[in-house]
């Protein structure tokens, strides 16, 4: 349709009948092309349905792994925008978490934090989608709960339990002891003396067994 | 000639004599009408009925076009198209749009003609929904069964460029002038081989009466189609198809709503139904063309689907039309899609392209094909 118009300048009648042609042949051509592409599978991906796979090292929302996370503060030092907080309580070894927040709104994704710690406990995700009503809830707390974490909380039941077991055991050998010193008093005698004294030695080395694993 | 004379109102669906059938929804009413009622009682209420069907029907089959149109675009760009609205495929996206258009603010210009900028869609889509009164779909499936059926399809057709010239002038702005006066000069540009490219099936038909045009293909099991029968059919064909594009100002020949240069043509000031008006019309001028398309060169409602219909159920019969309806929309639907093909295909033209087009090639090419067609005509 091009050539159609060019030929306003041209007089020959060959141009004429070209004109024709290459109209018709040019609108064959590119509707082959087009039809081909009709037939062809579509490459949109159908976004909230489907997601395109997201590269390893895609800086996306921090990830957290609570348990690890030791409240050194090295994330919130290195940040050139402060945007990271963090508050936990401190029971014993066990951390209670009270906040890790990460301003989204200021945050730029440089990936800064993720490399000083020392717990290797923070990490950019993969998720991207920020959606929020309200610029506040960009603020997102990276705790999936509050408090301690449920790991936490079950190393100090265990620990509880450990402790409530030795205790009761150095009772039961105090008395043991106790019993032993007064049947050797009752008995009087020098032979005695040396089986006490053997009883006394294994609840040494039971304690001393126990103390490694106690915490 | 005296016969050829257009019957008067095409509102009024008339009922020939010596024609087969008649129209259907007169012939159900008077079966179920009780006696005594005035004589102009039926004819009226058969009126508002036919036109009741053809307005919804073809609202259907524009909405659905302008659904087929996004996925058509779609598939071509390598997208899907609609996909949510309603579940499958988005079917129910053109529903939504209508919805969301209707309840839009019915917006006119501070400075435009009021009453003409208002009156100019209800113009526009009335006269395609008239033409449409005269379509057959069947043997006995159709409205007003006209002698000068044609005639009177292409005149209202025409009449939709007078709904467009009124919206451009009326919308006080200059995008919708330049549109409008695009649309009138592309329209009386192409009438000529538009109008001249039908003469060849004429020529072949005998007959202005598309019911008659339909039936005369019915010979080598349905497939005697007026393209087949002379050889001058098929640069007509080519010929009226391309100028059928510029009538209803399809791409490449949009240049009345050219998006590009003018802000969007003479639809910049309209927004709402009023808008959507005319983009209905737009895909029922689309369909329309098709189906006169397909009456003249393509067998119109016959195929082989058609012929062992009629033999197996004789023809007359509910199924029979039914099947010959639906091979004409079958057909129709084909062209649509093919008219969506180029549109996606080809960059608009520029207004002197188009011009050239019209006057330099169509035009003798389409006298030629008259004249080669009745020579051949005279002589086999």
């Amino acid at each position: 349709m091009v050539q159609a118009t060019e030929s306003t300048n041209t007089t020959g009648v060959g141009d004429y009948f070209k004109n024709i042609w290459d109209a018709l042949a040019t609108t064959v051509a590119g509707m082959k092309i087009t039809g081909r592409y009709f037939f062809q599978k579509p490459i949109t991906i159908q976004y909230p349905d489907e997601v395109m796979p997201i590269p390893d090292r895609y800086r996306g929302i921090h990830y957290l792994e609570q348990d690890k996370c030791i409240e050194c503060h090295a994330c919130e030092r290195a940040c050139p925008i402060d945007c990271i907080e963090m508050e936990a309580v401190r029971h014993g070894k066990e951390l209670e978490w009270i906040s890790f927040t990460v301003d989204y709104q200021k945050c730029m994704f440089c990936e800064l934090c993720v490399y000083p710690c020392p717990a290797d406990c923070i990490h950019m995700g993969t998720e991207f989608a920020f959606v929020t009503e309200d610029r506040s809830e960009l603020n997102l707390d990276l705790l999936s709960y509050q408090g301690m974490s449920r790991d936490a909380r079950i190393r100090m039941k265990e620990a509880a339990i450990k402790k409530a077991e030795k205790e009761a055991a150095k009772k039961a050998k105090a008395e043991a002891k106790a019993k032993a010193e007064a049947d050797k008093a009752a008995e009087g005698g020098a032979a005695t003396a040396g089986e006490g004294a053997q009883g006394a030695d294994d609840a040494k080395a039971d304690d001393a067994g126990e103390e490694p694993t106690d915490g | 000639m005296l016969n050829m004379i257009p019957t008067e109102a095409a509102s009024v669906p008339l009922v020939q004599e010596g024609t087969v059938g008649g129209n259907l929804v007169l012939h159900w009413l008077e079966g179920i009408a009780p006696e005594g009622l005035p004589g102009w009682l039926l004819p009226l209420v058969t009126a508002h009925v036919s036109v009741g069907i053809v307005v919804g029907m073809i609202s259907l089959i524009a909405m659905s076009s302008v659904w087929l149109e996004r996925k058509v675009s779609g598939h071509i760009q390598c997208r899907y198209g609609p996909m949510y609205a309603g579940g499958w495929h988005g079917w129910a996206q053109t529903i939504a749009d209508g919805v969301k258009l209707l309840t839009k603010e019915d917006m006119v210009p501070l400075g435009a003609d009021r009453p003409l900028f208002m009156m100019a869609p209800a113009i526009v889509l009335g006269a395609i929904f008239g033409a449409f009164v005269a379509m057959p779909l069947s043997p006995d499936f159709y409205f007003a069964d006209l002698n000068l059926g044609l005639f009177f399809v292409l005149g209202m057709s025409a009449l939709t460029t007078i709904g467009v010239v009124m919206s451009g002038w009326a919308s006080n702005s200059k995008w919708s002038l330049y549109g409008s006066m695009r649309e009138a000069a592309q329209v009386v540009a192409y009438e000529i081989p538009f109008g001249l490219s039908l003469l060849v099936p004429l020529i072949v038909a005998g007959t202005f009466n598309m019911r008659e045009a339909s039936a005369g293909q019915a010979d080598f099991l349905g497939m005697g189609w007026y393209i087949f029968k002379n050889p001058f059919m098929v640069p007509a064909a080519i010929i009226f198809f391309i100028a059928m594009l510029a009538e209803t100002k399809r791409a490449p020949f949009d240049l009345p709503e050219a998006e590009s240069e003018l802000v969007a043509g003479f639809l910049t000031e309209y927004s709402g139904i009023r808008w959507s008006f005319f983009f209905m019309e737009e895909y029922a001028a689309m369909f329309l063309m098709c189906l006169v398309g397909s009456v003249f060169f393509f067998g119109g409602f016959e195929s082989p689907f058609t012929h062992f219909a009629g033999e197996w159920f004789g023809t007359g019969t509910f199924v029979y039309n039914v099947v010959a309806a639906l091979t004409l929309i079958t057909k129709s639907m084909f062209g649509v899609i093919l008219m969506m093909w180029i549109r996606w295909t080809l960059p608009r033209v520029r207004i002197d392209q188009v011009m050239t087009m019209g006057y330099k090639y169509l035009t003798p090419l389409a006298l030629l094909c008259v004249l080669g067609a009745a020579v051949w005509e005279a002589i086999f």
